[in-house]
């Protein structure tokens, strides 16, 4: 079964987040993504910039609107994604648990549809 | 550029929706789809199952705790993205509010951040 993984983490604390820590958490990054490609839990992952960058999208009566930022405002932001193959839910959670994120921030699993 | 899509919108709809209503909505989401990979806009995307699926896990001091429910409690519910290519923000945005959901929910769109190897 597909699984998503949305990755929520804090970003207003960058900017306070030492240098050679962002540079360990790339590299956890690149090793884990190597790591569940080699398992075959991998199908896609991507990062987001920043919910600064987000416009949201309505239409109502044919007519389009948008606004800035994002759909809601959280303590936690999605920072990314993780789309991953599993045996069950359980696979899931123990993959999702090995993203670097999941010790500093939130990690929600959510099965696909089909 | 590359876009991800969030799709937010009622989930109980779905729940509630006639079968004729989920055939409309299906067929409508199909129609869409086929026309942004005609077009060249699509890149994939998802449906998901509602936030009663959902589980939320986060690591501290080595140990894995989950709990039930989405990371968030929103009067709409992500239920879906689609990740699109597009030439900047304005033509993502078009190509946003052709989503069928963006007719009753809300549809978040996020620039995707390029990475290097380190």
């Amino acid at each position: 079964m597909k699984y998503l993984c949305l990755v929520y983490q804090e970003e207003k604390q960058e900017p306070n987040v030492p240098r050679d820590q962002i540079e360990q958490a790339k590299k956890d990054y690149w090793a884990f993504t190597e790591d569940i490609k080699k398992s075959g839990h991998y199908i896609g992952s991507n990062g987001l910039k920043h919910t600064d960058a987000a416009t949201t999208v309505r239409v109502r009566n044919g007519k389009l609107s948008t606004t800035d930022g994002p759909f809601a405002e959280t303590k936690e932001q999605l920072g990314g994604y993780f789309l991953i193959e599993a045996k069950d839910l359980n696979d899931a959670i123990q993959v999702a648990a090995r993203i670097p994120s999941a010790k500093w921030g939130s990690i929600e699993v959510r099965p696909i549809w089909g | 550029m590359r876009y991800l899509c969030l799709i937010y919108s009622d989930e109980a709809w779905w729940e509630k929706a006639s079968e004729a209503e989920m055939q409309k909505g299906m067929a409508e989401y199909n129609a869409f789809t086929e026309n942004i990979k005609k077009n060249g806009n699509y890149v994939g995307g998802e449906a998901l199952q509602p936030t009663k699926t959902a589980k939320s896990v986060r690591v501290r001091n080595g140990k894995i705790s989950t709990t039930d429910g989405p990371y968030v409690e929103t009067k709409e519910q992500l239920g879906g993205y689609y990740l699109i290519k597009a030439k900047d923000l304005n033509d993502a945005l078009q190509v946003a509010s052709r989503i069928p959901g963006a007719q009753h929910g809300t549809v978040e769109v996020r620039p995707i951040m390029e990475f290097d190897q380190p």
